[in-house]
């Protein structure tokens, strides 16, 4: 400390206060409040995206929001005038609660559990009062009724918020909150720029009609032929004109295929189809008769009458000889492709990955495949775009050629098409470009239906004409088309660049109601109650509205004497360790009275009168010479205050688990500074997760990050309800399941493991040492008051430093006897040690850096 | 209510916890007094030291919570009648509008689903169970007793297994484990209180959530918490220390911590501090213990062979019993153990044979291994799932297979040890539930009574 004036240590405090660390620090208490996680905690337990809140907690922080404000924006800031995305995201504090989406729940249970903890945790954070005590009957010790808790219950209930959160990380409502003032920009102008190009796309529309009627009426259907003439064709059968005993072939070995028995022609999508059934298939003979190294494609518009066990659609593939062929293959809502030497152990098999079939509905259905032999060189389009598609089996080594014919409906034998219909099959003996299947779903019908009459043609084909000539033909128009798609391109890239996070909206056609529920049971609602506030506390103000906005008008009205009672109380427990109340979630009949009932009335007053400025009030604390008192005790301080309650000395206290892992990390240097992103995940012993985890769960497996991720601030630790961050979980971090507004402290054997055996506190104490082993250019003493000076801010005594110094050499000792021992002990963690220190050297520093990080003066604030 | 006599029970209740003469009242006295008493190590303080008037039989408790709720008709619960129903619609008279889960609630029909298996007598009462599946347990149900009558509210996985450790469907209250912590205090200062071991189910099809809120300590103090061991990795985490660092070289670092810990306490005078020194001595004594309690080199063949050849797996149900046992034996008071894997919405007849094949010869060894060492009548083991499964079948029904979904109102859990009557049995009626519409509920969801498996019962059991 250089600074020699009489007021550096305000001077200090206010610097400290100034710089980010000081909203991360203030925000971490704030989090357990909030019971801010990364996933929604029940069931599944996935990925929540919800760290925009997060950051914007941090940041109130640091720009010292007043503390009504900060109340008024997280409780109401959706309700304010035109509230911005900052003020819509802080009303992510009530929607930080955990939600499932188990099959089984409930809606009106899950509505009536959500409700229950906002009511709850309101209560505690801004009343500290226990509301919860009453939502199955009236209070016990305080005034305050069942109806006081579901009149509270009705702000809260009033939400478009739906029962279950659907597993995804954005259940409504959410927004997106863009991450830089481009993106912000632009997120917000191109609703309007989409808008304005989609009205000039339908206007272009209007004024091409009478070009496009000029086009109709002199052409024909073969004026497409060019654009359709895609080489290759091998076979091609349009099945759509009704002949007696068979069906005209355009292209394939013979022109006519014979059909026995009585047929049955229905209208299809192009010109009536024939429904095939069994004995009504179609034998195309020697066409298809591909090997496996040939490329092929091949497809038609299918009509699946009911989705169920598996048929051939389109086959040449022989049953008998362990399904040896290929085929388009239909089951349940997949199609599938077979290309098969013999089943399954030679085979290749591709389904769609979604359940793409609709049932009667013509559907356009082409496969390609590239001869490779390899799964992956087949493709399927529905409809003119490719599909996503799952490889089932990839085995296939052998010849696919059979003699059985080629066959539509039906396989050589069985796997019946019942009253399927398939058009315009095709086959070509090529690989076809995802634009040609394209135009080969576009194309041809609107060719078939140019080719009719006018008077013949139904409206669905006129505009099916106009859509295909106005994209194919109209220079404007499709110049308006890749505008539009260029801007939904962009705000897709920008909603896949920026995150999501979960606000609070009212429903805009009703009051905020709730019921009162017999004994709290959700399936028990009794009389119905307004939203309203308990009523031995003060009046709702002047014209505040019945809705959260009222209620936060509420809780920050002056005549208010819980609010800011409870604020200082809790601020005065982050510097002190204990609030003036203890239980600073209960300030009712059965909570701890305060230590010291007039300072916490001037307290809460004077953060009050001053515009609760929080700054202002934690300047007063860190400066006060209560605060600044020694943490020395004497036998007669602990007879008389054995836990300190009345402040005869300075806080001690053991640091919150954030803070002990922080420290670490920053005491060697390793510590990222960075504010805000998305969660990281350090270092975490393998199979935590995994061991609570559903097998869905998409927050099953803990995979470490590299680099800066392992290193930042432990609040953005990834926080996963079902499995909280293990080394913070055993230093008394909560689960985040519910509101904390206070930590438990103990002293565990278990914490005592973590310190000195996580690797993430050993590779801290290596990097601590191998830096002090360089600074101090070798000389032991050095390095040793180095590492205090990091750690403690002081020099060592000189009876501690013949302690360590002890220590150093025992270390020394066994580490020149067992080199080997030493690589492997600096081998722990991401980083790398200095090749400039001796192993042994470094090693031997190491386990005395680790020493002096686990000293009861370093865990403790 | 005379208000006298409220107010001499009032007192009553104040008397139980502030002076009482019981573990329980001196355990909420010494944390009233503030923070001196110690679970771990020497501190234990009166919490140990104390015993209530009487006898306790009970020293250890092994809780063995299926997940995902089993079917009680298919192991324990005998249905014969239901051989006749098979299906034959569930009547509305039986179902009475009782809620269903919305898995079967749009279900057209409610198919009765008899058992597939075989039901035999077993134990010397000859109570029927699934002797098919169960061929070991049935050698043993003379010394468990079995309760055919739980029921509970919560028809969910989540909420109910919550109620079923704390008593209540909404997560944040302390769990049984950590009850007895709190109230009975340690009998080993160098393990932990309360376990919980997670065993891995053969078959994984059916896994439901479970989470560490199952063994929070709740508004407890956090050292009530289950200490997990996990079946992955350093049972106790960073019980290990890091490669290259041996036990002497961390005794000598320790030794000189102390040290300087000890200046800090000269210089301070925290008595945290001396607190802090013993954690870390307790911290290394672990680092000896844990691995001698996970490491079964030192059981015999006997007892090895016991278990079946599943407990030479680490993580195996049968494994985690053995476990279990060393545990109780060192004295830890508490073991909560969690088999998942019991939530047959389908398949059933695919799935009950490989679960019944995990816990079966495991709960055979479990009980005659404590028997032989003279711990099985102080130890309470107690088993069962969160809520039972219904009579009806979920999905498709086949006399080979059919599914089942939740059903809270009526199941079976058992209780062996620990001065536990064995060889009894309970009939659903007999079970004194608070409310007669609520007994009514019950009996009413799964079965009428049938006469055979009735008769052999007490007649008050109607």
């Amino acid at each position: 400390m250089k600074d020699k004036s009489p007021d550096y240590y305000e001077k200090f405090v206010r610097r400290l206060m100034a710089t980010p660390a000081w909203g991360e620090h203030r925000g971490r208490y704030w989090l357990d409040a909030a019971r801010y996680a990364d996933t929604h905690g029940l069931h599944f337990d996935n990925y929540r995206e919800m760290w925009p809140y997060r950051d914007w907690v941090i940041k109130a922080f640091n720009k010292n929001m007043p503390f009504d404000q900060f109340t008024m924006e997280q409780l109401a800031g959706d309700l304010l005038d035109n509230p911005t995305t900052d003020q819509k995201t802080a009303t992510g504090f009530h929607r930080c609660n955990p939600t499932t989406n188990e099959g089984g729940t409930i809606d009106e249970e899950n509505q009536a559990f959500y409700a229950n903890d906002r009511v709850t945790t309101t209560g505690w954070v801004w009343l500290g009062v226990t509301m919860n005590c009453a939502a199955c009957h009236d209070h016990k010790f305080d005034p305050i009724t069942q109806k006081d808790f579901y009149s509270m219950e009705a702000f809260f209930r009033n939400t478009t918020q739906s029962a279950k959160d659907g597993n995804v990380k954005d259940s409504t409502p959410s927004i997106l909150v863009p991450q830089t003032p481009e993106d912000a920009a632009r997120w917000t102008a191109l609703p309007g720029e989409i808008s304005s190009v989609t009205n000039q796309i339908a206007a272009r529309r209007a004024e091409a009609k009478p070009a496009f009627d000029g086009w109709l009426t002199g052409s024909k259907g073969a004026d497409l032929d060019a654009e359709l003439n895609i080489s290759n064709l091998v076979l091609h059968a349009a099945i759509n004109v009704r002949e007696s005993n068979g069906v005209t072939v355009a292209k394939g070995p013979s022109h006519w295929i014979p059909l026995k028995g009585e047929q049955e022609w229905t209208d299809g999508k192009l010109g009536p189809a024939l429904v095939l059934k069994k004995d009504a298939t179609l034998n195309f003979g020697d066409a298809g008769d591909f090997e496996k190294t040939n490329a092929f494609s091949y497809g038609a518009w299918v009509r699946v009458s009911k989705a169920g066990p598996g048929v051939g659609v389109i086959a040449r593939m022989e049953v008998e000889k362990n399904f040896r062929g290929w085929d388009l293959h239909q089951e349940g809502r997949k199609y599938n492709v077979h290309i098969v030497h013999s089943w399954p152990e030679n085979t290749i098999r591709v389904s769609t990955k979604e359940d793409v079939v609709k049932e009667k509905v013509y559907q356009h259905v082409f496969v390609t495949y590239d001869g490779s032999g390899k799964a992956k060189g087949v493709r399927m389009y529905i409809d003119g775009e490719e599909v996503a598609v799952k490889i089932d089996n990839d085995t296939l080594k052998d010849t696919i050629r059979t003699e059985t014919p080629l066959r539509v409906g039906q396989r050589s034998k069985d796997h019946v098409f019942e009253r399927g219909r398939v058009q315009d099959l095709r086959i070509y003996n090529r690989r076809l470009s995802s634009k040609e299947v394209k135009t080969l779903a576009k194309a041809v019908p609107i060719r078939e239906a140019i080719a009719l009459a006018a008077d013949k043609r139904t409206k669905e084909q006129n505009e099916a004409i106009f859509d295909y000539w106005i994209t194919t033909r109209d220079k404007t128009y499709t110049g308006l088309v890749a505008k539009n798609e260029a801007l939904k391109a962009e705000r897709d890239a920008i909603r896949e660049r920026n995150p999501v996070t979960h606000i609070q909206q009212e429903k805009k056609d009703s009051m905020p109601m709730a019921n009162i529920l017999f004994r709290g049971q959700y399936d028990k609602p009794k009389d119905k109650v307004t939203g309203g506030v308990p009523a031995v506390l003060h009046a709702m103000p002047k014209g505040a509205t019945t809705n959260r906005l009222g209620l936060a008008k509420w809780i920050n009205s002056p005549e208010n004497p819980l609010s800011a009672r409870v604020t200082v109380n809790r601020f005065w427990q982050e510097v002190f360790g204990v609030g003036l109340v203890k239980t600073a979630e209960d300030f009712g009949s059965t909570g701890d009275a305060p230590v010291n009932q007039e300072l916490l009335d001037w307290l809460a007053v004077d953060f009050q009168e001053n515009g609760w400025d929080v700054k202002r009030l934690f300047e007063m604390m860190l400066t006060s010479s209560t605060y600044r008192q020694s943490a020395e005790t004497t036998p007669e301080k602990l007879e008389k205050d054995p836990q300190n309650r009345f402040l005869s000395r300075g806080p001690r206290f053991r640091m919150d688990a954030e803070m002990i892992r922080d420290y670490a990390i920053a005491a060697s240097g390793l510590m990222k500074e960075k504010v805000g992103g998305p969660s990281v995940k350090p270092y975490q012993p393998g199979g935590i997760w995994e061991a609570v985890a559903m097998p869905e769960s998409n927050t099953k497996k803990y995979t470490a990050d590299k680099g800066e991720g392992l290193y930042r601030r432990s609040l953005y630790t990834f926080w996963k309800r079902a499995a909280p961050p293990a080394s913070m979980d055993i230093f008394n971090a909560p689960s985040r399941e519910v509101c904390a507004v206070r930590r438990e402290r103990t002293n565990t054997p278990l914490q005592a493991l973590a310190t000195l055996n996580d690797p993430q506190f050993v590779e801290a104490a290596r990097v601590l040492a191998d830096g002090a082993i360089a600074r101090s250019k070798g000389r032991d003493e050095d390095a040793i008051d180095e590492m205090a000076q990091h750690l403690l801010s002081r020099s060592l005594t000189s009876k501690e430093k013949s302690i360590v110094k002890r220590t150093l050499a025992e270390m020394r000792a066994f580490y020149e006897k067992q080199p080997e021992a030493a690589k492997e002990f600096l081998a722990v963690g991401e980083s790398k040690p200095s090749d400039k220190v001796p192993v042994t050297q470094l090693a031997a520093m190491t386990m005395v850096a680790n020493q002096l990080m686990n000293l009861d003066e370093v865990l403790n604030k | 209510m005379n208000p006298l006599d409220q107010f001499t029970q009032l007192e009553t209740r104040r008397q139980f916890f502030s002076r009482g003469k019981n573990a329980l009242g001196y355990a909420a006295l010494a944390s009233l007094l503030g923070p001196t008493m110690k679970l771990w190590g020497e501190d234990a303080g009166p919490v140990s030291a104390t015993l209530p008037h009487f006898p306790a039989k009970v020293k250890n408790i092994i809780y063995l919570h299926m997940v995902g709720g089993p079917s009680q008709m298919d192991l324990y619960d005998y249905k014969p009648v239901m051989k006749d129903w098979y299906d034959k619609d569930l009547p509305d008279s039986v179902r009475q509008g009782q809620r269903l889960t919305t898995m079967t609630s749009g279900q057209k029909r409610f198919p009765i689903a008899p058992s597939k298996w075989e039901f035999k007598p077993a134990g010397k009462n000859g109570m029927m169970m699934n002797t098919e599946l169960l061929p070991w347990t049935a050698k043993c149900v003379d010394d468990m007793a079995f309760i055919r009558s739980m029921h509970t509210e919560a028809i969910n996985h989540e909420p109910a297994i919550c109620a079923m450790q704390t008593g209540s469907m909404v997560g944040g209250r302390p769990c049984i484990g950590s009850w007895v912590s709190y109230g009975l205090g340690t009998l080993n200062e160098n393990l932990p209180t309360f376990v919980v071991l997670v065993a891995e189910p053969t078959n994984k099809e059916q896994i439901q959530a479970i989470s560490a809120r199952l063994w929070s300590s709740g508004f407890l103090s956090g050292e009530h918490a289950g200490v997990s061991f996990r079946s992955q990795g350093d049972p106790i985490l960073f019980i290990t220390n890091p490669p290259g660092v041996t036990g002497e070289l961390r005794r000598r670092q320790l030794d000189g911590l102390n040290a300087l810990n000890e200046i800090t306490h000269k210089k301070v005078g925290d008595p945290e501090t001396h607190t802090r020194i013993k954690q870390f001595e307790m911290a290394f004594r672990m680092q000896t213990s844990v691995p001698e309690l996970t490491d079964f080199a030192g059981e015999s063949e006997a007892t090895m062979k016991l278990y079946g050849d599943a407990v030479k797996k680490p993580g195996t149900f049968a494994s985690t019993c053995l476990l279990a046992r060393r545990l109780v034996e060192r004295g830890t008071r508490f073991v909560q153990v969690y088999l998942n894997n019991w939530d047959h919405h389908s398949n059933a007849g695919g799935r009950l044979p490989s679960q019944c094949k995990d816990i079966d010869q495991a709960t055979y060894a479990l009980i005659n291994d404590l028997k032989s060492r003279g711990l099985f009548d102080s130890t309470l083991i107690i088993w069962g799932g969160e809520f039972g499964r219904t009579i009806y079948s979920q999905g498709g029904l086949s006399k080979e297979n059919y599914g089942r979904d939740h059903h809270p109102r009526c199941f079976t859990m058992w209780l062996a040890g620990g001065g536990i009557k064995g060889g009894t049995f309970t009939v659903r009626r007999m079970i004194s539930a608070t409310t007669s519409s609520r007994i009514r509920s019950t009996c009413a969801t799964c079965t009428r009574p049938s006469s055979t498996s009735s008769a052999s019962i007490t007649a008050s059991s109607l």
